[in-house]
């Protein structure tokens, strides 16, 4: 029986290190198949989480004609995203530690023994390579640095395929011996628990001095956060603000009307005095950001349910609602039928019990329950019915 | 299992080819591979060799610290830089970034700095013993 786990920088991944290669010159013992199975299955698992987060996202953003996202519970997306994003960050150290482990892999002799060898190598390159290339574009995205000359969103989930994809084939091939050294128990003294440690505390650190962004009761903490609950006009955080959309004069202008149009039984156009004219509801919801911030806040407006009952609306109305903003894709946004009907969902006319600050979308912004903050749309006139 | 796994990853490129475009992508994807392996791997392994000359009763507490210094640091880079700041925008990194970050960085070697000395004190207590 082997009682010592194979070391990753012998010729073979049996013997001994051997000097006269590469490989063989990294003498320490912690690039060792343990501490890279430990970790492959902690990034098994991470990568996973992303994945099935990172599409949970797109999705609720690019629902196909078949999906229908639940308005409950309120605060899903954000636990999701939350989980997307923070997780995200504390995979960093897991990934280096494990590229660093499995590195004089990279330098094994002969490169290509085979054509399945080389197929084998391909994969595990598209795997480093799209890890490292989520990783990298997630932080600088959560940093608002668009470095990169492609728009994030896209190349992020198309990038994801790729890389669970290369990760099946990866666990395909390593499960027998990832299988075999965990349940091995090693007889040598190889540091392995301290180096985990090390990453696992790596990982905790960041994700301590992040997770505030969104779980509020630690935002003190989180002093490498992109965001701090709490700080922004009305104690909200903005992502675009009203000059930046240029939107400024129209959402000023006295003349501002909401327009409830389409396939509707008649036409409404109500004024800010006809909305406030109307039951007035609060409702305590997240704006839960894409890029892994949420923050809560009381509102208090109009329900687009009453808003469209008001304009005849049919029951499985689906509703698009329309920014005053001329050009960018999150200018409109759809509101199927769970959401609409949801009592939850208002036609915000104030928030944290003042009127919304233009850059929270004066005169009229839509809030709805578990829902991504891009798609609570800001400086409403148009309500249209299809 | 691994042909599923090479229908997604076929999916993906033709998802990269039709919506993203592979003049853009690419040097990214492929850079991202080759600048951790031939620069930071490289940068870490020199790291390593220079932390051997430490004496081995901090060596351990040395290596760890600045193994999680340079996590922190990957992620809190793109802060500290603020390359990301607008002024319409205050919301948007609000935080004193590099001084945050100087923080943590020391609140690691303190708890490097407690840990050689815990185990310091612990080596002389069982040697008088």
């Amino acid at each position: 029986m082997v009682r010592r786990a194979a070391p990753l920088n012998g010729p073979s991944r049996l013997g001994p290190a051997d000097p006269r290669t590469v490989a063989g010159r990294f003498t320490s013992p912690l690039h060792d198949e343990r501490i890279a199975a430990w970790l492959g299955i902690a990034l098994g698992i991470s990568f996973t989480s992303a994945f099935a987060t990172g599409l949970v996202s797109h999705f609720m953003q690019h629902p196909q004609g078949w999906m229908a996202w639940p308005s409950r519970p309120v605060n899903l997306y954000r636990v999701t995203q939350g989980v997307h994003v923070i997780g995200g960050l504390a995979t960093v150290p897991l990934l280096l530690a494990k590229l660093w482990t499995v590195y004089p892999r990279l330098w094994q002799w002969p490169p290509i023994r085979s054509a399945a060898h080389a197929a084998r190598r391909a994969a595990v390159f598209a795997l480093v390579a799209g890890s490292v290339f989520q990783l990298v574009t997630g932080v600088l995205n959560i940093a608002y640095w668009y470095a990169f000359p492609f728009f994030f969103t896209t190349a992020h989930y198309w990038t994801a395929y790729i890389v669970f994809g290369a990760l099946l084939i990866h666990i395909a091939d390593e499960w027998d011996r990832t299988r075999r050294t965990v349940m091995t128990r090693p007889r040598d003294a190889v540091g392995r628990r301290r180096f985990l440690l090390t990453a696992a505390g790596a990982s905790g650190l960041i994700a301590a001095t992040t997770v505030g962004q969104t779980f509020t009761p630690l935002a003190r903490l989180a002093v490498l956060a992109p965001r701090r609950p709490g700080v922004g006009p009305q104690r909200l955080p903005v992502n675009k603000s009203a000059a930046y959309a240029g939107v400024v004069a129209a959402a000023r202008d006295p003349g501002w009307r909401l327009t409830v149009t389409g396939r509707v039984r008649r036409e409404v156009a109500l004024s800010m005095d006809d909305l406030r004219a109307l039951p007035q509801r609060s409702a305590r919801l997240p704006i839960a950001c894409v890029e892994g911030w949420s923050a809560e806040a009381d509102w208090r407006g109009v329900r687009l349910r009453d808003v469209l009952a008001l304009a005849g609306a049919p029951a499985d109305a689906r509703v698009r609602v329309e920014s005053l903003e001329t050009w960018g894709i999150y200018r409109t946004s759809d509101v199927a039928p769970d959401h609409w009907r949801d009592p939850l969902t208002l036609l915000a006319l104030e928030v944290n019990g003042e009127p919304l600050a233009l850059d929270h979308g004066y005169p009229c912004r839509l809030i709805a329950p578990n829902r991504p903050g891009v798609m609570q749309t800001k400086w409403l006139y148009r309500v249209v019915v299809t | 299992m691994s042909l599923a796994g090479a229908a997604l990853i076929g999916w993906g490129v033709y998802g990269i080819v039709a919506n993203v475009g592979v003049g853009g992508w690419a040097p990214w994807f492929a850079g991202a591979a080759v600048l951790h392996d031939g620069v930071l791997v490289p940068l870490v392994l020199v790291a390593g060799v220079l932390t051997g000359f430490v004496p081995a009763a901090y060596r351990g507490a040395v290596r760890a610290a600045l193994v999680i210094a340079g996590c922190v640091t990957v992620v809190a880079l793109p802060m500290v830089l603020g390359e990301g700041r607008r002024a319409d925008e205050p919301s948007r990194l609000p935080l004193p970034y590099d001084r945050n970050f100087a923080i943590v960085l020391a609140f690691v070697a303190a708890v490097a700095v407690t840990s050689v000395a815990v185990r310091g004190v612990a080596r002389r207590r069982r040697r008088t013993r």
